[in-house]
């Protein structure tokens, strides 16, 4: 017997005027050439369960926090209506009590925190409602103790880490004695066990408490926990059913710009190889979509393939551009709370090299990257960079004109009045002639993407993905021969993630030397040629991603995560023992897979009946 | 990066203990005192009162002492003004216009220590041993009987404390962007004073735009919570005045009548 909890009926929604409208905080993609759309949320239909746990995917700007500002009634619908547990959020009366029983976490952890100490932001909800002393007193210390977050109670809130700010956002909402969470795109802003540790609380609340959940996010891995996916598009909603349901359509979600798991998306590309698609829901998980190709194909005896020339060649190359030797440096130095942020680390990045450095919250990474332009000054150790020692240079602005330095969020630093004036700006201060910048910006901007109609534009009229390649371009303008990135892709949708790194793999194949830095396994696997493991300040490892994902040792122990594709391609090991598991992309793991396999009679029986199928289906609609 | 504003001394003294209304309304009442009082041996006696407060507090000297820096030039500004235009029987010197004279020296010396002890009790009373917090709360709670006349002591209080809560984000904020622009060729450690203001700019204005993003979040986020102004809030901590604050109270009223008497006499 269905209980509906929250009950959307056909609601539009439009902002009033999307020029001097904010968009919803939490993603701001109401970008200026997509406001025709005039609809944010468009004729949305949708059915949520009590104790339903809902992920909502989509694009950004495809009306996702929209919808969950409906729910909470921080919007009105313009057409249509909201029930929340039986109360429209259309009445005044009835709104304060839908906020407080729909709790709602937003993507910055930095800006749901009111107060000074950790204590008062869990009791400031509680506060508004007028729950008077002890009970407030109560509420507010068993919050704190379900999400772990007891020993901070008197902190300040610049004393916790990304992820225990969110936990905190969560005991402020538990607080509140809720029967609803709304995650809107929480956990993007976070790194991989941060992320974890987020959705295992929140299911933990849907299991324990009963909390219906509805989580806005980009990250299939948390969608597949889902009980139910919703996929919007557009304002719209496209597509909606279980995650084994919804993510067998992977070249619909690929085409949407969405991710599908990588098991889902080899075996999925492996069938349609031979021709052969798979029943619905069958590869939802690696142990379902394992049993399914094994059932399908009978796995080959074949030669190894000894195929990986490209570290060779590399090996051949004379001296390193970047060297760093024995660096160590400490914050604080001398004080009691001293900090240990690096020690004794020790790497060489060739010319051209794809050079990744992978390492955890804390261990180290924008620490090492700001020592290679000289934004921290060396303490012990040396760095050469070209021919630069760092422990002599007298004018550091020669030394950054060859190595540039791309932050988190490089969006932030946008400041001038046009596009064009902001991607000149540091040519400019680097004193290129006028003929020069006007040169390197053109190139930069085709490089990323940039529209010839921005460049007049002010950054800020822009959305979040747009202004990130404005940025990026004003780093190539300065046409470096070293680029340092820093998760260049964080809070992007998967299609605007794969954007950026592939102008990464562009630039590197133009002859950059790329330092990318992530504590994304798959997607430095995939593209870098070596990768520099950092853990606790230590260099951990340093090797090419088939090395690093050998140590079978480092990985039990938690310190590194197999990438999804080796994982999955492991599981055939047994079958054939020749097969190269080294294989980071889908598109790699795919070929060397079907080297491996030949369709089984039945499959192949089956391949020609859906061919037939398919021919008849085509000649009736013709 | 850790951030410390103001320049509490955490401690666990009366004085750290004691209400933060109790040590606004004490420091504003040790303030009116200083100014009435003028005579040399009120003044020692304060000195020493001061003295013992400080000491009770267990913040150390010097730390008060520091307390008085920005406000020496002005004391000696004050107390040579004294020197040189207070009129007197005789002078120790004549310098064109300017006569210094004993009465002079005495009457800017006086009030040069009433001003040193003006800031050094303030200090004492409510920075150095009141967080931030507590002052806002304590504020606010002093102000509330004005909220009837229409004056906003809610939402000052509030402002207060996001303002609290938002300059340790703020400074990060500020030293990323620093960074990275500094990456990108900017320089605002050479050339002169336009070309360095110039160069602010580039961190100005994306510190500004995030802080203005991070404002419109903030009020959606205290609006999802349930936030619609003071009105029916409770509090977590709710100050209270304790038996010490009646205490201290009474030992600053005797002080501050002793002090009275012996200025004025006994009337």
């Amino acid at each position: 017997m269905p209980d509906t909890f929250i009950d959307i009926q056909d609601v539009c929604f439009a902002y009033p005027d999307s020029s001097d409208t904010p968009a919803p905080a939490s993603q701001s993609e109401q970008s200026f050439y997509d406001a025709e759309s005039a609809n944010a949320v468009d004729h949305v239909s949708l059915k949520i369960e009590r104790g339903e746990h809902l992920a909502v995917l989509g694009r950004n700007g495809s009306g996702k926090s929209t919808l969950a500002r409906l729910i909470n009634g921080l919007e009105i619908p313009t057409a249509g209506s909201i029930w929340v547990d039986g109360k429209s959020t259309v009445s005044e009366a009835d709104i304060w009590d839908i906020r407080r029983s729909c709790g709602m976490i937003f993507q910055n952890p930095d800006n749901q925190i009111v107060a000074t100490t950790i204590e008062e932001d869990v009791a400031f909800g509680p506060e508004n409602l007028g729950i008077p002393q002890p009970q407030l007193g109560v509420a507010v210390s068993q919050a704190l103790a379900y999400v772990g977050l007891s020993d901070y109670a008197r902190s300040a809130p610049s004393e916790l880490s990304g992820g225990q700010k969110q936990k905190l956002a969560i005991a402020g909402i538990i607080a509140m004695q809720p029967a609803c969470l709304i995650m809107d795109e929480a956990t993007s802003m976070l790194d991989p066990l941060s992320r974890q540790a987020i959705i295992k609380l929140v299911r933990k609340l849907q299991q324990e408490r009963g909390l219906t959940i509805i989580n806005i996010t980009h990250d299939m891995n948390e969608a597949v926990q889902a009980d139910r996916v919703a996929v919007m598009q557009q304002g719209r909603l496209l597509m909606e059913g279980s995650p084994a349901q919804v993510f067998h359509q992977v070249e619909t979600l690929q085409h949407l710009g969405l991710d599908v798991p990588v098991h889902t998306a080899i075996s999925f590309y492996l069938g349609k190889h031979f021709k052969l698609s798979f029943p619905s829901g069958s590869l939802a998980t690696p142990e379902a979509a394992e049993e399914q190709l094994r059932q399908s194909f009978r796995f080959l005896e074949r030669p190894k393939d000894d195929g990986t020339a490209k570290t060779e060649t590399l090996a051949d190359q004379p001296r390193p551009q970047i060297k760093v030797e024995d660096v160590s440096y400490v914050y604080q130095a001398g004080l009691p709370n001293a900090k240990r942020a690096l020690e004794h680390i020790d790497f060489t990045v060739k010319p051209g090299e794809f050079f990744g450095i992978m390492g955890h919250s804390g261990s180290g990474k924008s620490t090492l990257i700001q020592h290679l332009n000289g934004l921290l000054r060396l303490q012990s150790g040396s760095v050469n960079i070209l021919d630069y020692d760092l422990r002599q240079v007298k004018d550091i602005r020669q030394l950054r004109r060859h190595i540039q330095l791309l932050f988190q969020y490089p969006e932030h630093q946008l400041f001038a009045e046009t596009v064009w004036d902001d991607i000149a700006f540091g040519p400019r201060r680097m004193g290129f002639s006028e003929t020069e910048i006007a040169e390197n910006v053109k190139a930069a901007v085709q490089v990323v993407g940039v529209e010839e109609s921005w460049l007049q534009r002010s950054p800020f009229e822009l959305s979040g993905g747009e202004k990130r390649r404005v940025a990026l371009a004003g780093i190539l303008a300065m046409k470096p021969e070293i680029l340092v990135l820093d998760e260049p892709a964080a809070g992007l949708d998967p299609a605007g993630r794969e954007e950026i790194l592939n102008y990464m793999r562009i630039l590197s194949e133009a002859g950059t030397t790329v330092v990318l830095v992530s504590h994304n396994m798959d997607d430095l696997a995939r593209l870098c040629d070596r990768i520099l493991v950092l853990d606790h300040g230590r260099r951990l490892l340093l090797g090419t991603p088939a090395e690093i994902f050998s140590r079978q040792d480092l990985i039990e122990q938690g310190k590194l995560t197999l990438p999804a594709s080796k994982a999955f391609l492991r599981r055939f090991q047994s079958a054939c023992p020749q097969l190269n598991t080294d294989c980071f992309s889908v598109d790699a793991a795919v070929s060397e897979l079907a080297r491996f396999v030949q369709l089984k009679p039945a499959a192949r029986e089956e391949v020609r009946q859906q061919q037939a199928q398919k021919d008849r289906r085509g000649g009736t609609t013709l | 990066m850790t951030f410390t504003l103001g320049n509490y001394y955490p401690g666990a003294s009366l004085l750290h203990k004691l209400d933060p209304r109790t040590k606004i309304l004490a420091s504003l009442l040790l303030m009116v005192v200083l100014f009435m009082i003028n005579q040399p041996l009120p003044l020692v006696i304060f000195g020493l009162f001061l003295a013992f407060m400080i000491a009770m507090s267990g913040v150390p000297f010097r730390l008060v002492l520091k307390s008085v820096r920005p406000v020496v030039f002005l004391a000696v500004f004050a107390w040579a003004l004294n020197v040189f235009t207070t009129p007197d029987d005789h002078y120790w010197f004549s310098w064109s216009f300017l006569h210094a004279s004993p009465q002079g020296f005495w009457v800017g010396l006086r009030m040069a220590v009433r001003l040193f002890f003006l800031v050094m009790a303030t200090q004492l009373c409510l920075t150095l041993t009141t967080t931030p917090l507590e002052m806002a709360d304590g504020i606010e709670r002093l102000l509330r009987p004005l909220a009837r006349l229409g004056f906003p002591s809610h939402e000052l209080a509030m402002m207060m404390s996001i303002a609290l809560r938002f300059v340790p984000t703020l400074a990060d904020e500020t030293d990323k962007i620093m960074k990275a622009q500094s990456s990108r060729g900017a320089d605002y450690d050479t050339g002169g004073a336009i070309a360095r203001a110039r160069g602010l700019v580039s961190v100005l204005i994306p510190l500004f735009v995030s802080a203005l993003k991070r404002a419109d979040e903030l009020a959606t986020a205290m609006e999802a919570r349930c936030y619609r102004g003071g009105e029916g809030r409770t509090r977590l901590h709710v100050l209270r005045f304790s038996n010490k604050d009646i205490g201290a109270s009474l030992a600053l009223l005797l002080v501050l009548a002793l002090l009275l008497v012996l200025e004025y006499g006994l009337l």
